[in-house]
C-alpha cells in the first residue's frame, strides 16, 4: 500500500511538471527556412571479413569464412519549402564458405565443413532500395513521413513500408515520435542439398541406409510489424538525450531454410570429409521482441565530445542482451578533421532452442546450431576519421563535396568468431 | 523487466521536458554535427552485420528484424 501511495504521487508529480512551464507561443516568422537547402547526395561503402569456426549451415561445426562489398547511394531531394524525398539504394556482394556448402559436393575439392565448395552457391548479391517522403509543417515543430522498401537475393525477398510522425515541442527541446513498419517477406528456400529431391550418392558412408526426417517448409512467407516510441530532450546547452523503444512481432517462417542440425540419437552418415544433416532448424513461427535504448551526447569542449549508447533487449526466445557503446569526436584545425575512437560491448543469453553441434535430440520440437543464437560476448574497437568543409569547395560537376568519413573496426566474439569492417562515406550537396 | 517499472521510468523521463528551455540562439553546441542523437550514416554498415550477427536488434535506427533473412 505504500508503494502504491509512493508511485502514485510521483506519478501526478511527474505529470503537473509537463505543465509546469510556460512556453512562449512560437512566432510566425515571415521567412520560412526550407527544411533541406539542396540536394544532397551520400556515396558510402563498406569492405567487411569474418572467420570462424561455427558455421550453421554445417550444424555449428565448419568455417565463417565470408567476404562482403556493400556501395549504397543517398539521395535526399528537397521538393520545395516543406518535404524531402529520400531514396536509398545498394547492393551487398558477398562471397561465403559457409553458404557454399550449402551444396559441399558442387566443386572441385574434397567435401568439407571447413572447406569452402567453389560451386554456385558460394556468392550471391543483395540488392535493396528505400524511397522515403517526409513533409514539415510551416513552424517545423510537426514531421510526417512515409516509406516503401524493396530488397532482394537469391533466396530471400522483402516488400516494407511504414510511417512515422515527429513531434517538437518546448521552444524545439523536447522531440517525441512514433513510428510503424511493416515487412512482407518471403523465403525462396535453398535446402541443403541432402534433403532436395532425387539426391543419391554412391560414397554415403555410415551403418545402414542414410535417412533423414526432413519434411519442407509449407509456409515460406515471413512477416514482421513493428512500432517504434522516441523522445528526445535537450537537458542543457551542452548536453541531450534521447530514448527509444520498439515493440516488434514477428510471424512466419523464421527458420534458415538451408542451416542444418545434426542429432545426438540418430546415426551418422558421410560423403567424403563431410557429414550429412539430419533435419535444418526448426524454431517457432511466432517472436516477439522488446529493444530499448537510449543515447546521451555530452560536448565537453570546442574539440571533444561524448557520444554514448545503451541498450537492453528482450525476446520470447529466451534473449537477453545488453549493449553499451562509447565514441569521442576529438576535433582539429578548427573542426576541420575529426578524429574519433569507438568502443562497443555486447552480450546475450542463449536462445532456448539453442545447443552446439550434435547436442540436439530428434525428439525436440525446436532446434538450432546457429552460434548467432548462442551465449556470447562480443568487443568491437574501432576508430574513425572525419574531413568536414562546411563550404564544399571541391567541386565535381555541380557538386561540392562537404564530408569525407573513414571507418574502421575489429569485432571478436567469445565464441571464435572475428570480422574486420572498412567503410568510407562521401557526401556532396549541389550548388 | 517489471512493466510497471517502465512505464514508471517513461513518466519521471517525460516530466524532463519542464526542466529547461535552452534557447535558440543558445544552442550552438547543440547543433554540432557530432551531438545529433542518432547513428551517423557510415554506422549503417556496423550495424547491418551486427543484425545478423547478433540476436538483438533495434532501438538504434536499424532494421528490427524484417528485409533480411537475419535474426
Amino acid at each position: 500500500m505504500k508503494y502504491i501511495f509512493s508511485y502514485t504521487l510521483l506519478l501526478l508529480l511527474s505529470c503537473s511538471a509537463l505543465y509546469a512551464q510556460e512556453t512562449p507561443q512560437d512566432s510566425l516568422a515571415t521567412y520560412k527556412k526550407r527544411v533541406l537547402e539542396t540536394t544532397e547526395v551520400d556515396f558510402l561503402m563498406s569492405y567487411y571479413t569474418q572467420d570462424g569456426t561455427h558455421a550453421a549451415v554445417t550444424g555449428g561445426k565448419g568455417t565463417e569464412e565470408l567476404t562482403d562489398i556493400t556501395p549504397t547511394f543517398v539521395v535526399a531531394i528537397p521538393l520545395n519549402d516543406d518535404d524531402v524525398l529520400t531514396i536509398d539504394a545498394g547492393i551487398s556482394a558477398y562471397t561465403s564458405a559457409s553458404s557454399s556448402n550449402i551444396d559441399p559436393f558442387d566443386g572441385d575439392k574434397p567435401a568439407d565443413p571447413f572447406v569452402a565448395s567453389s560451386g554456385a552457391s558460394q556468392s550471391d548479391v543483395w540488392a535493396n532500395m528505400n524511397i522515403n517522403y517526409s513533409h514539415s509543417s510551416d513552424d517545423r515543430n510537426d514531421v510526417w513521413a512515409a516509406h516503401v522498401n524493396v530488397a532482394s537475393e537469391y533466396d530471400y525477398f522483402s516488400v516494407g513500408f511504414g510511417g512515422s510522425y515527429t513531434k517538437l515541442f518546448n521552444e524545439k527541446n523536447t522531440e517525441i515520435g512514433v513510428k510503424a513498419n511493416i515487412f512482407l517477406d518471403t523465403w525462396n528456400p535453398q535446402y541443403p542439398i541432402e534433403f532436395r529431391d532425387g539426391f543419391s550418392r554412391p560414397d554415403i558412408v555410415g551403418t545402414g541406409a542414410y535417412a533423414n526426417s526432413f519434411e519442407k517448409f509449407a509456409n515460406e512467407g515471413r512477416n514482421t510489424y513493428s512500432l517504434s516510441l522516441s523522445f528526445s530532450q535537450i537537458l542543457s546547452k551542452n548536453a541531450q538525450a534521447s530514448i527509444f523503444l520498439d515493440l516488434v512481432k514477428q510471424d512466419g517462417l523464421l527458420s534458415t531454410p538451408h542451416q542444418r542440425v545434426y542429432f545426438s540419437d540418430v546415426a551418422d552418415f558421410f560423403v567424403q570429409n563431410f557429414q550429412l544433416g539430419d533435419d535444418v532448424e526448426r524454431l517457432p513461427n511466432t517472436r516477439f521482441k522488446v529493444p530499448i535504448g537510449g543515447r546521451f551526447n555530452y560536448y565537453i569542449n570546442e574539440s571533444i565530445s561524448l557520444r554514448t549508447y545503451y541498450r537492453y533487449y528482450f525476446d520470447d526466445w529466451g534473449i537477453n542482451s545488453h549493449t553499451a557503446s562509447i565514441e569521442v569526436p576529438i576535433k582539429f584545425a578548427e573542426g576541420k578533421f575529426t578524429l574519433y575512437p569507438t568502443y562497443r560491448y555486447y552480450t546475450q543469453t542463449a536462445a532456448d532452442y539453442f545447443a552446439p553441434f550434435e547436442a540436439h535430440v530428434s525428439t525436440s520440437e525446436f532446434y538450432t546450431s546457429d552460434y548467432d543464437l548462442s551465449k556470447f560476448d562480443s568487443h568491437q574497437y574501432g576508430a574513425g576519421f572525419k574531413y568536414y568543409d562546411v563550404f564544399a569547395k571541391l567541386k565535381i560537376f555541380k557538386f561540392g563535396l562537404k564530408t569525407v568519413d573513414l571507418r574502421y573496426n575489429y569485432y571478436s566474439r567469445s565464441d571464435g568468431l572475428s570480422a574486420n569492417i572498412i567503410s568510407a562515406g562521401f557526401k556532396f550537396v549541389m550548388d | 523487466m517489471n512493466y510497471k517499472k517502465i512505464l514508471l521510468i517513461g513518466f519521471c523521463i517525460a516530466s524532463l521536458t519542464s526542466c529547461v528551455a535552452v534557447r535558440e540562439y543558445e544552442k550552438v553546441n547543440l547543433n554540432d554535427p557530432d551531438m545529433k542523437l542518432s547513428a551517423n550514416s557510415i554506422e549503417r554498415f556496423e550495424t547491418n552485420f551486427q543484425i545478423y550477427r547478433e540476436a538483438a536488434s533495434g532501438a538504434n535506427g536499424g532494421k528490427t528484424g524484417g528485409g533480411c533473412g537475419c535474426n
